[in-house]
């Protein structure tokens, strides 16, 4: 699970909140969970969750070049605007490249989250289509679909970059 | 019966870069450049994917969730 959240996020101290929260979630609603339901399945379902509410609510605040809507002062808007021109790589981008720095890693990043969590769950964690399904509240053939999209476009992305 | 001349669904491709595909419907690929083409290119991408190292958190990422857990005493009471 943490893999998965890893892969969504691209950040190992932000994908460690999230397992933390989907840890704490599963453990203090336990008596939410429905054994009908694979458990695993489950937990995968509250972590995947919680990675494409980050991912979203992270599109909306990267948007803007001069800081986050949220700052309040000059420094907070400095502190949290984007520097275009900043290539100095922290030891966490270099422990980053290290880890999902090889081309397939870097064409993941590049799919659409809906995409990711499917080829994930399929190619790395093992879950037929039906279990991605449930896991993921899709239809299968949407499962189906986006699991053979996201193979294209990572062939797409991989002969790219070797052309 | 399937028809052997039938072009491979994604599904059956899957299967084939798995070694899963019913030797009657592997047949196919013999015969179809097509299909071997994009099988082939299929298989590929999923040997990559599978070969996907799995990643753990940091030490001590158990004990930090467990603090923060509540669990029901025998009281029914809850305790961090």
């Amino acid at each position: 699970m943490f893999s998965l959240l890893y892969r969504m996020v691209r950040d190992r101290a932000l994908a460690e909140d999230l397992a933390q929260e989907t840890f704490i979630k599963v453990l203090n609603g336990i008596k939410s969970y429905r054994p009908e339901f694979k458990f695993s399945s489950w937990i995968f379902k509250i972590a995947n969750n919680a990675a494409i509410d980050h991912l979203r609510r992270k599109s909306i605040d990267t948007l803007s070049l001069d800081g986050s809507p949220t700052a309040e002062t000059p420094e907070q808007m400095r502190a949290t605007s984007l520097q275009l021109g900043d290539r100095t790589e922290s030891p966490l981008d270099e422990a980053l490249s290290r880890e999902l720095g090889t081309a397939i890693e870097r064409a993941i990043s590049r799919l659409r989250p809906e995409y990711r969590s499917c080829i994930l769950l399929r190619h790395v964690e093992g879950y037929s289509y039906e279990e991605i399904a449930d896991t993921l509240e899709l239809p299968l053939g949407t499962v189906k679909t986006y699991i053979h999209r996201a193979r294209n476009e990572l062939r797409g992305y991989l002969e790219d970059r070797r052309d | 019966m399937t028809d052997i001349s039938m072009h491979l669904a994604t599904d059956e491709i899957e299967l084939w870069a798995q070694g899963l595909l019913p030797a009657a419907r592997a047949m196919h690929l013999a015969d179809c450049s097509l299909c071997r083409v994009e099988a082939e290119r299929e298989r590929k991408i999923i040997l990559e994917l599978v070969q996907l190292p799995k990643f753990a958190p940091s030490a001590g990422f158990a004990d930090r969730v467990m603090a923060k857990v509540r669990v029901a005493t025998p009281s029914g009471d809850w305790m961090a």
